[in-house]
């Protein structure tokens, strides 16, 4: 496999820049000539030199490199190009930059207090700002959902509330592979471009609105993808390694050492979600209000939209909620710019709200479980927005996962055991834009030309499949190979739970066609699919712990999902989603934190910000609630971000099980665990 | 990067004459300054590579019962050594616990002493174990104890024109060691406290000496003299094994940082002397 | 400096600056298979053998190799077939950046120990991280080639 740091072309150049070692400063000045001096280096540019825009996959907000300003630390302020990385990354470290620092603000609840500085002077002018400037300084975006009103009213009168708040902190994706860009321009203006992105179609109009450029000069090479969780989807160092190349003549190599990835790429938010949920007696719901608050960081360009969805499992419509309320704030703070990770909203999300249901379980004084149960919609109620949907399993599941669960009896000597249960439900994108061209190959081979980038969640293994089964074929006679931007019309990308229904429904048309084709020829098809009817899934994880009383520890001993499915194209594809997206969810939960008080990334290599290894994470264990409705002709519902938005909660409430100790901020540390336990009464 | 000469001595007279070169620096496995030298952070004009000198390697016992191990034998060779798996166990488990299977296989005994780091593993067990390090210079040789080595973050006590041939372990005989390394996050981590006790034991079950080591609580790796020296003459539980645990935690001074707050490290330390204490006294 | 090792069984020669890293000799060498993930000898990835121990690649001077056989990635999967077998066979490869290190990583440990218990096998590859598949298929690759061979 290839990847884009093995790509090498004839006269390549290496890039590497100078970062901001403040938060919050305006640039007074900029000296290069100590840098430029300094053997291999081919030139050193600013802001200045590079005559583009600001960019970004929604808003366009970010800066190629820092203009007037920085506004976290990590942000690009200068770039070298040399004849090797290493003469580049020694002569970046030589650029002086002289700042008049700024007041900063490092968390959202200190960027909207009155009065905070303000970390873009006018946000809502960027070009496709998601705010007004009515909805008040240092903010990305403001969504409100249902009535506040109702949600007061109803829990004025419900027997028993819960009113309180949770934290979750900043992680990244911790893909392998670092962000890496090689870009060629050639006389003829025609850029040749190798990106760790996982949205070829869309990234070209990204880069050449910054450029000024047409899109179609922009040829996004094939390439594979060493993990991206979300991370890859934004134009990163794109813009500027294609400015560059142009400025020098000459093609651009720029690999992000680790720590720089760690540092400027797009974690996810850290939120504050304030939750309260009411309910009657027999503890159905009444009122159900979340209100959340992220750091978006200094820009908000990373994500795909300017939101992130806090619905955690409410959104295809978990449960029955007759008053309901949701709001969303996410504000520009002096920090890491955030960006989408895997289910963006949704773990932040699940966490507060799912660890809220356990409270409120045991203010009833009902099982977890059954407090749920009562509560998960059926096929045929509507969703909180009135919706109707294909069909509810979430008791289904809940009974599924009830009834393969078997306790652990492993915890160590003096460790206290506990069993904690958590419910998430996620949609199936039903519509996409996607292509797919057959070639007949001369030795019988059908070759299978599509855009969607194998990002190593097996979609390319998923396309094979379904044109196998759909024209009689053995799947190791079709090859399925991405192709340039160039060769296909379009293509929606990887993300957002939606690459297994997009292939089956564009491979669905291929296979219509293919065999309605009249000569041996090539046979493309383009599909504009709007979708039908809301079609979910539900996902129930039981987390089973062992904390160690006297020093807070918290083994996770094991996390079983439970998956409501309708048809899995591959059965080892689909399993390793599953148990992924449960490390991931554990991961979150118990280890990662980039730790960014004081606008400084504390954990910034991942000897200090931990990645589960393989002796850290639990054992995974399955069940698959098999005959469920999916998407389309292939019956297929998403996989991809199931099972890492519940995790965090189940383990909370297993901790809470286990010692009474109810954890309210992420990650578990053992030392908040003790606290908790010293504080109980 | 500024390295201008790679110099691999084939004896320790060769190693000591290079070093006298201007900016030379000596390396063992390189894991430490592989990562230093890549973020420029050092830059030194010769590195000294000492890891594969006969006269540092090798893993032996004396007539009395003293351990030798030369400064170049890696912790992947002392966690596989079966001589120190019977001679002194607790070395061996601690090695073969740190880091990963690749940086077992370079790292250096020898580098992992003067590496200074206070989350390292092997300097607490060393400190516990009483070991002497043997010193080489151009000017002679010399012998230290382990305590006094550590002056401060990333301090040792070794002239620029100094070496570490080797660590002499005195005779475990009738001796019980045991490490703790408490990682209550990824077991692929530093150690948020790290805890090393050596007990001589009487036929009557008393204790007759007693070594507490620290680990990743204070600025350097330390001995928690005081707290050892309260089991001496005890059975080593109870009151006495509390006592110990208070006065080792009462002893550190660790700072705040991601794997734990000053108040828990300390709290921890009570914890896992108590627990290393017993676990000697077990087994 | 003038640098000679045996890669991958062929003897050969280069020049490198004497603090040269072997992951950059390597790579620049064509073999691109040992990959740079954190940089900091954490996640595995540059895992390559020096000596027929598995070393960080990524902290390791070149100089240090003089002499000595380096294997990498490409020249373990010739060596040993059936390795390459199993992981294609079990790991099911998602992204694939951390293969090569696993692979190199599973050698070694074939190299040290005939047989390993589920607990050895997960202690051993510890030092080899994976982002995507949570390590179940990775431990049944691993274990299939030491019950394999």
């Amino acid at each position: 496999m290839r990847y884009v740091n093995d790509v090498s072309l004839p006269g390549m150049t290496y890039v590497a820049v100078a970062r901001s070692s403040v938060p919050h400063a305006r640039i007074r000045s900029i000296d290069t000539s100590v840098a430029a001096s300094q053997p291999g280096v081919i030139g050193v540019f600013t802001a200045k030199d590079l005559q583009v825009s600001t960019y970004g996959r929604s808003v366009r907000d970010v800066s190629v490199l820092a203009d007037d300003k920085v506004r976290y630390v990590g942000e690009r302020v200068a770039a070298v190009v040399a004849e090797s990385r290493v003469a580049a990354e020694a002569a970046a470290e030589l650029v002086e930059v002289t700042y008049d620092e700024l007041p900063a603000v490092f968390t959202a609840e200190e960027a909207i207090a009155p009065g905070a500085p303000t970390v873009h002077d006018a946000p809502w002018a960027y070009p496709r700002a998601f705010i007004t400037e009515e909805q008040g300084q240092n903010r990305q975006s403001v969504v409100e959902e249902g009535s506040l009103e109702a949600v007061e009213e109803a829990l004025q009168k419900s027997a028993f509330v819960v009113d309180e708040t949770y934290t979750t902190s900043a992680i990244h994706q911790g893909y392998l592979e670092p962000q890496a860009c090689v870009a060629d321009v050639e006389p003829s203006g025609k850029v040749r471009l190798w990106l760790t992105n996982k949205s070829p179609y869309i990234l070209r109009s990204q880069i050449a609105d910054c450029l000024g450029i047409e899109a179609d000069s922009i040829e996004v090479q094939p390439i594979a993808l060493g993990g991206d969780f979300g991370g890859k989807g934004s134009p990163e160092e794109a813009p500027l390694c294609v400015a560059l190349a142009r400025l020098v003549g000459r093609p651009t190599k720029m690999v992000l050492r680790y720590t720089e990835d760690l540092l400027s790429t797009d974690a996810r938010h850290p939120a504050r979600i304030y939750v309260r949920i009411g309910c009657d007696t027999d503890g159905n719901i009444t009122a159900w209000s979340q209100d959340a608050l992220l750091d978006g960081g200094a820009y908000g360009g990373f994500k795909p939209a300017p939101t992130v969805s806090i619905h955690g499992a409410l959104e295809p419509g978990g449960y029955r909620i007759p008053a309901f309320y949701s709001r969303s704030v996410i504000a520009y703070t002096n920090t890491v710019p955030k960006g989408h990770m895997r289910a963006p909203g949704a773990p932040q999300a699940t966490f507060a709200t799912e660890s809220a249901m356990d409270e409120l379980a045991l203010k009833v004084g009902l099982e977890p479980a059954d407090l749920r149960y009562r509560n998960l919609l059926r096929t045929g109620e509507a969703d909180v927005n009135g919706r109707e949907w294909i069909e509810f399993r979430g008791q289904e599941t809940l009974d599924a996962a009830l009834a393969a669960l078997r306790i652990r009896e492993d915890a160590p000597a003096g460790w206290a055991s506990g069993v904690g249960i958590s419910v998430y439900s996620r949609t199936t994108p039903t519509s996409t834009s996607s292509s797919m061209r057959l070639v007949p190959m001369p030795d019988g081979r059908l070759s299978c030309e599509i855009g969607v980038i194998e990002t190593g969640t097996g979609s390319h293994t998923v396309a094979r499949e379904l044109l196998a089964k759909g024209l009689a074929m053995l799947p190791e006679d079709i090859d399925v190979v991405q192709v340039s931007t160039d060769e296909l019309p379009t293509d929606p990308g990887a993300g957002g739970s939606r690459v297994t229904a997009s292939l089956a429904m564009v491979a669905d048309q291929a296979i219509k066609a293919w065999r309605a084709r009249l000569e041996d020829e090539p046979v493309l098809v383009v599909v504009d699919e709007k979708g039908g009817p809301p079609v979910g899934s539900y996902g129930v994880q039981i987390a089973q712990v062992a904390v160690d009383p006297e020093t807070g520890q918290v083994k996770v001993l094991e996390i079983l999902s439970t998956v409501d499915v309708a048809e899995i194209i591959n059965e080892k594809s689909h399993q390793m989603q599953i148990d992924g997206g449960a490390a991931m969810g554990f991961g979150y939960a118990c280890l990662e934190d980039l730790d960014e008080s004081d606008g400084q990334v504390w954990s910034a290599n991942l000897g200090d910000f931990k990645l589960p290894s393989s002796r850290d994470v639990p054992d995974f264990k399955t069940v698959l609630v098999r005959g469920g409705r999916g998407v389309g002709t292939a019956n297929v519902k998403n996989i991809g971000e199931t099972t890492t938005p519940p995790t965090a909660a189940a383990i909370a409430n297993a901790v809470a099980d286990a010692v009474g100790a109810r954890i309210r901020d992420l990650p578990i540390r053992a030392e908040r665990v003790l606290a908790l336990i010293e504080a109980a009464p | 990067m500024t390295t201008a000469e790679f110099v691999k001595p084939g004896t320790l007279d060769e190693a000591l004459a290079a070093m006298t070169r201007p900016g030379s620096m000596l390396l063992g496995g390189g894991t430490s300054i592989g990562i230093l030298l890549k973020n420029r952070l050092i830059e030194p004009q010769t590195l000294v590579w000492v890891g594969a000198l006969p006269e540092l390697s090798g893993i032996g016992i004396d007539g009395d019962g003293t351990i030798r191990i030369g400064a170049a034998a890696t912790l992947r060779e002392l966690a596989r050594s079966e001589l120190l798996a019977g001679a002194v166990p607790v070395l061996p488990d601690a090695a073969g616990r740190i880091g990963n299977p690749r940086v077992r296989a370079v790292a250096t005994l020898g580098g992992a002493l003067v590496h200074g780091d206070p989350r390292q593993d092997l300097p607490p067990v060393l400190l516990a174990l009483r070991a002497q390090v043997d010193i080489a210079a151009g000017s002679g040789t010399r012998t230290a104890g382990l305590d006094g080595f550590y002056h401060g973050f990333m301090e040792v006590a070794l002239g620029e024109d100094e070496l570490i041939t080797g660590v002499a372990v005195p005779a475990r005989t009738a001796w019980r060691d045991r490490y703790s390394r408490f990682t209550p996050g990824s077991e692929d981590d530093f150690p948020t406290v790290g805890v090393a006790v050596s007990l001589r034991v009487g036929d009557a079950g008393l204790v007759e000496d007693a070594e507490i080591a620290l680990g990743g609580v204070d600025s350097r790796p330390i001995l928690a003299a005081e707290a050892a020296h309260s089991l001496i003459g005890t059975e080593g539980g109870g009151a006495a094994l509390e006592e110990a645990a208070r006065v080792a935690a009462a002893h550190c001074e660790p700072g705040d940082d991601a794997r734990g707050s000053a108040d828990y490290k300390r709290k921890m330390v009570g914890v896992w002397v108590r627990r290393t204490v017993a676990a000697c006294l077990s087994g | 400096m003038r640098l000679h090792f045996a890669l991958n069984g062929e003897e050969i020669a280069c020049d490198a600056e004497p603090d040269a890293l072997l992951i950059d000799v390597i790579r620049d060498l064509g073999l691109t298979g040992t990959k740079e993930g954190c940089a900091v000898g954490v996640c595995g990835a540059c895992t390559v053998l020096v000596r027929e121990v598995p070393v960080c690649s990524c902290l390791y001077l070149a100089a240090m190799a003089e002499g000595a056989p380096v294997w990498t990635v490409e020249g373990i999967a010739k060596r040993d077939p059936a390795l390459v077998e199993c992981f294609v066979e079990r790991e099911g490869m998602q992204c694939g950046i951390c293969t090569p290190g696993q692979v190199v990583s599973a050698f070694a440990l074939g190299l040290e120990h005939d047989s390993a218990t589920e607990e050895e096998i997960r202690g051993f590859m510890s030092g080899n991280l994976c982002r995507c598949t949570g390590y179940v298929t990775i431990t049944e690759a691993v274990r299939s080639y030491l019950d394999h061979r």
